[in-house]
């Protein structure tokens, strides 16, 4: 739970550059509650991206949770259908690795790992507060907020697992968003280049297959 | 730059906690136990690295960015070989974010 107050803080900072205020910060944090997805927005937002491909990128970011339900609907079986939906809507990805290490020791139940969930939801909303207010009260140039995001995004980048596929998704998607670039489209770049790069390393994985 | 407004925060906030939602709790009901489609899982795998790579891409990368010569274009560039480094050895976001601002505004001072 440290690991939330630790970039809880610097994330509230970086959303109050953008005049985002504490109650925006804290029901982002609450309802939408996305480490990733909370650096993008004020991210693309600086980067003068349209509200549209803001929304779309972030979304295309969320849709890895699905991987996330997917993979605990069998430990649902039988549960509540009101805690299963809390559950499923607090996880996240800090909250699934404990909770997929604790489920596989065995004794654990979706109760706990609710309870384990909601309090990582909370610390995560606290800290990003305290961050606002810290941010208003400091005041972080722009460059440097700027920058704190990008280092942000190159350790989820460098962090993935770096399989050959991954490694041309992620090429895929630097080469689709400096072409974008390169042509004039900037405002949905990070969103075709995203995609771009999902697209390289699906066709680069079934050619692998086929031999 | 613009302050984003709360007209602009409301569709923003919206959208993304509506898919957002739909994401973390329709495959828990909808799969009942199966398995989501292997072609499925393989696309949304790809997704995180494509778009962290789209992310980084953005913000480093501008068309003619060494036209006024290499010197300090490629500055980000170097701060973030330094954040690359960091990632490897600690895979902490907070120290990442720290050490990258460090050599940005270190490099930035030359």
């Amino acid at each position: 739970m440290l690991g939330y107050v630790a970039i809880g803080i610097p994330c509230g900072i970086l959303s109050a550059s953008i005049g985002l205020d504490a109650l925006q910060v804290f029901l982002l944090s609450m309802l939408f509650y996305s480490g990733a997805g909370q650096f993008m927005i004020p991210n693309m937002w600086l980067a003068g991206s349209p509200l549209a491909s803001i929304v779309a990128s972030v979304s295309l970011v969320n849709t890895r949770q699905m991987l996330y339900a997917a993979s605990f609907a069998p430990r649902c079986e039988g549960v509540k259908k009101r805690l299963a939906f809390l559950f499923a809507a607090t996880v996240t990805d800090e909250s699934y690795g404990v909770n997929t290490a604790k489920f596989e020791a065995g004794g654990w139940s979706v109760g706990r790992a609710t309870l384990v969930n909601l309090m990582s939801q909370g610390s995560w909303a606290i800290s990003n507060v305290v961050g606002v207010l810290v941010g208003n009260a400091v005041g972080v140039p722009l460059a440097i907020a700027s920058f704190a995001m990008t280092s942000i995004f190159i350790c989820l980048l460098a962090t993935q697992k770096a399989s050959a596929a991954n490694v041309v998704a992620a090429a895929c998607a630097m080469l689709g968003v400096f072409t974008c670039k390169t042509i004039g489209l900037s405002g949905p770049a990070i969103l075709i280049g995203a995609l771009v790069g999902v697209m390289g390393a699906l066709l680069f994985s079934w050619a692998k297959e086929r031999g | 730059m613009e302050a984003m407004g709360w007209g602009d925060f409301l569709i923003v906030f919206a959208c993304c906690a509506l898919t957002m939602l739909a994401c973390r709790v329709l495959p828990l009901f909808a799969l009942k136990g199966k398995e989501l489609p292997e072609n499925v899982e393989q696309a949304l795998g790809f997704i995180p690295p494509a778009a962290f790579a789209a992310l980084v891409a953005n913000d480093l990368l501008t068309p003619g960015m060494f036209d006024a010569g290499l010197w300090p274009a490629a500055a980000p560039l170097v701060a973030a070989a330094v954040v690359v480094a960091v990632a490897w050895k600690t895979k902490s976001l907070l120290w990442c974010a720290l050490s990258g601002v460090a050599a940005y505004a270190l490099l930035m001072m030359l």
